[in-house]
């Protein structure tokens, strides 16, 4: 029997029963950890679907630099110019085709806006132009007016996230995407395999990558094995544990930021003492390298450094439980209810260790004489205490959530978190909202100094909210590969960046 | 049997609507998918519209009624996660899943049958004890560690098989392999059980008295009666397998139907949910019937 087993195992390794597929020296396999349920170019903000299509398959107006500093560059944009009153013109590269054979131009772009602002299909899109009555002046076929009312200074930013589509595209969610960008869709078995195929009539240079295939699997620990068994070329995404033991990995901040969502309209947390008590509780170096990956980087703000506006002249709150409970004691003077049992709130597995993480951060806090209790919901549940309207019979809550914003301005963030509108603040604060207002509608260096006055003014100052980490992941490679994962990794993941070695 | 039949028929109709109407009442309850389907930020616009477009925002009474008019004329409505008809994403999972199911059972069958029957014969020996031992194991063991553990040693190190995925003969022995364990292991001491109680009985005495041999009266006279409790047994393990191996399915990469209904639920695909339970709960009914059957033709004294 145990020679007959032996017989077969044999035989199966002398075939050559390698999974390992057989591709050709371009082609690359992908192994990713979330289901590709659309293939939708108006949701390629979305990290799932952006991370298959984005630049790949369609292609935006312009582009921003991750990888360098050149920041804003053109993309289906050869350049854009300030008209005044609100509109921007762009001019268009002449020359470009879609996947289909068609050629792109200043039609194909109004009828991509239109189609993702439509009532009849759910685009991610309109959220980035909330508020924005924009309107289209098409000059010629490769030149186009885009009016915003109010005017939008980082209109020309706000393009680096609305793909393109031909104009004869349905106003209903496609399943074969068509697109300018360097990729056509060639196969997609669902809950098997994406094969994207290198096109030939690209109107930039042509990538090295001839042909890629996208997997999923959900498990981090299979994700890694396929890249060391040889049947995957990069994982993205795996786990600290994975990321750290084999050659070609990487440790790279993934532009996500943890934070404490404090509810300012209860005490005790309506209190700067205790706002401020909370922030020095906290012992933020003991969770790197611990509970929480080395190279995390505890936060001074919402958004990673690489953002506009970004103040180095923040400090990270020490670590000072003394002064903590002194604080607590002044409050408790003047009669704030410090006593009052406040509630952490986590999303179960929202990163790895989340529970842990905020079980800590429950001692630390209960440490310098804070009443806490501790609440993990799934994302359903959370979202409901996370965003507005709040739950009516809550207690004061420290929500924990993580933020992502990779797209180089603040204004993605700010509004949402900290305005008095805004879907998740918890906050109300005249400066704040003036200071938001006012940055969002300049432009240039006055921009730039107006978030970094109002990053200061949140930490320092108002003390809003317990910022937390900016958050690293971790990415495996094969060896052949020459691929190095952005803070935009996250959403989007360009073949054109992939060479071979 | 016609009869037969046709009871269970209506008997499963009957509470195949009584669980479409709990699990469509029950799922609403949770809310709908608005906030899980747009990005956080979305404004209230967004949601209002996103709302309407699926008809999310109408008295759940007329959604209930205009899931009953869809179903009734064979439309089971659109995925909302996937913009395509649910019932053709869920077949395309269940065909993976009864698959796997089949594959599974068939072998954990007859190995199970192989093993345990040797096992009582020689209850107490060497072989018995090893095979208990072994299915033991086999039983308590968490599928999960052993998929993990399954696919460093033999896809990382040894390199025999691939460590996920489907597209060739090859991809299944993992996924397979670890499937079969639990049922495999809790089979044989069914059918250990069930055929020690078999030999000890008057029947096999008179068969040794006139010389039978070995072989014979385990295969031919005993197992067939002792088939009964097995069944019963398998019948449970291949309906855990046709909801949907999540654990397997998960780590494998495998798009079967219990990692769906899961996604499902987690993201309130109700249509998705629906239409799952709806085909997962026609196929064990078609498996408890077949089941019933079986018992009849392994037992002339059952009639129905």
């Amino acid at each position: 029997m145990l020679r007959k087993l032996l017989l077969v195992g044999t035989a199966l390794a002398a075939t050559g029963v390698q999974p390992a597929l057989a591709q050709s020296d371009t082609a690359v396999t992908i192994v990713l950890n979330e289901e590709v349920d659309l293939m939708e170019p108006c949701m390629a903000t979305r990290s799932n679907i952006g991370r298959v299509i984005m630049q790949n398959i369609s292609e935006t107006l312009t582009e921003l630099d991750v990888r360098g500093d050149a920041g804003l560059m053109p993309r289906l944009a050869e350049s854009w110019e300030d008209m005044g009153d609100g509109t921007w013109r762009f001019h268009l590269r002449e020359g470009v085709t879609f996947s289909d054979g068609s050629a792109f131009d200043a039609a194909d772009v109004q009828h991509s806006f239109e189609r993702a602002f439509s009532d009849q299909i759910s685009c991610e899109t309109p959220r980035y132009f909330a508020g924005m009555e924009l309107s289209f002046n098409v000059v010629d076929d490769h030149t186009i007016d885009i009016t915003s009312d109010p005017a939008q200074p980082i209109l020309p930013l706000l393009m680096t996230l609305v793909t393109m589509v031909p104009s004869e595209t349905p106003v209903e969610f496609v399943r074969e995407p068509v697109g300018t960008g360097p990729y056509v869709l060639s196969e997609w078995n669902v809950g098997q395999n994406i094969t994207l195929t290198r096109r030939d009539d690209y109107w930039g240079e042509a990538p090295e990558v001839t042909e890629a295939t996208y997997v999923v699997r959900s498990e981090s620990a299979v994700r890694a094995a396929m890249v060391e068994a040889g049947e995957a070329d990069i994982a993205p995404t795996v786990s600290e544990i994975e990321g750290r033991t084999a050659d070609k990995n990487f440790a790279y901040p993934n532009s996500e930021t943890l934070y404490l969502r404090l509810d300012h309209s209860m005490e005790p947390l309506s209190d700067i003492r205790v706002r401020e008590a909370l922030n020095l509780a906290i012992d933020r170096e003991a969770f790197v390298g611990t509970l929480l990956p080395q190279g995390t980087e505890p936060a001074v703000a919402m958004v990673p450094p690489t953002t506009l506006g970004w103040n180095d002249e923040i400090e990270v709150w020490d670590y000072n439980p003394d002064r903590a409970r002194e604080l607590l004691e002044e409050a408790r003077a003047d009669g704030v209810d410090v006593d009052q049992q406040i509630q952490i709130v986590g999303r179960t597995n929202n990163y790895p260790n989340a529970t842990e993480v905020y079980e800590a951060i429950q001692a630390m806090l209960t440490d310098v004489g804070f009443n806490v209790d501790l609440q993990m919901y799934e994302v359903a549940e959370f979202e409901n205490i996370y965003s507005k309207p709040f739950p009516e019979d809550r207690l004061p809550q420290l929500v924990g959530a993580m933020h992502d914003n990779s797209r180089g301005d603040p204004v993605f963030s700010m509004f949402f978190k900290y305005h008095t509108d805004g879907t998740q603040s918890g906050l109300s604060d005249p400066r704040i909202d003036s200071l938001i207002e006012e940055a969002t509608a300049a432009s240039g260096e006055e921009r730039e100094a107006l978030w970094s006055e109002l990053f200061a003014y949140i930490h320092d100052e108002a003390i809003v909210d317990v910022l937390l980490f900016h958050m690293v992941g971790f990415a495996r490679v094969d060896e052949g590969i020459e691929w190095t994962p952005t803070i935009a990794t996250n959403s989007q993941l360009q073949l054109s960046e992939i060479s071979f070695n | 049997m016609i009869q037969l039949i046709r009871q269970r028929t209506l008997a499963s109709f009957l509470s195949l609507v009584g669980l479409i109407v709990l699990v469509f009442f029950l799922s609403r309850l949770t809310g709908d998918p608005t906030n899980l389907f747009l990005p956080i930020d979305a404004t209230q616009e967004m949601k209002d519209q996103f709302r309407a477009l699926h008809g999310y925002d109408d008295p759940i009474l007329e959604q209930f009624g205009r899931y009953v008019w869809d179903v009734l004329h064979l439309d089971f409505g659109d995925s909302v996660r996937r913009a395509r008809p649910a019932i053709g994403v869920v077949l395309e999972a269940f065909t993976w899943t009864l698959r796997l199911a089949l594959i599974t059972m068939t072998l954990v069958t007859i190995s199970a049958i192989i093993v345990g029957s040797l096992a009582a014969f020689r209850a107490g020996g060497f072989f018995d004890r090893f095979a208990s031992l072994l299915s033991l194991i086999g039983a308590s063991a968490p599928d999960f560690w052993i998929a993990i553990v399954a696919i460093v040693i033999f896809a990382v190190t040894l390199g025999w098989v691939p460590t996920s995925g489907t597209g060739s003969v090859w991809h299944w022995i993992l996924p397979v392999g670890v499937l079969f364990i639990r049922p495999f292991g809790l089979i044989v001491q069914v059918v250990r059980g069930s055929m020690i109680t078999a030999l000890s009985s008057a029947y096999v005495k008179t068969a040794r008295a006139k010389g039978v041999k070995n072989t014979p009266i385990i295969f031919v006279h005993t197992l067939r009666n002792a088939m009964l409790p097995v069944i019963t047994v398998m019948g449970d393990q291949a309906a855990a397998l046709l909801n949907g191996a999540v654990i397997v399915e998960t780590i494998f990469g495998f798009p079967g139907v219990g990692k769906l209904m899961i996604d499902s639920i987690l993201q309130r695909d109700f249509n998705v949910v629906l239409a799952a339970i709806m085909v997962t709960a026609i196929a064990i009914f078609i498996m408890n019937l077949l089941i019933d059957m079986a018992y009849a033709a392994l037992d002339p004294r059952i009639r129905y």
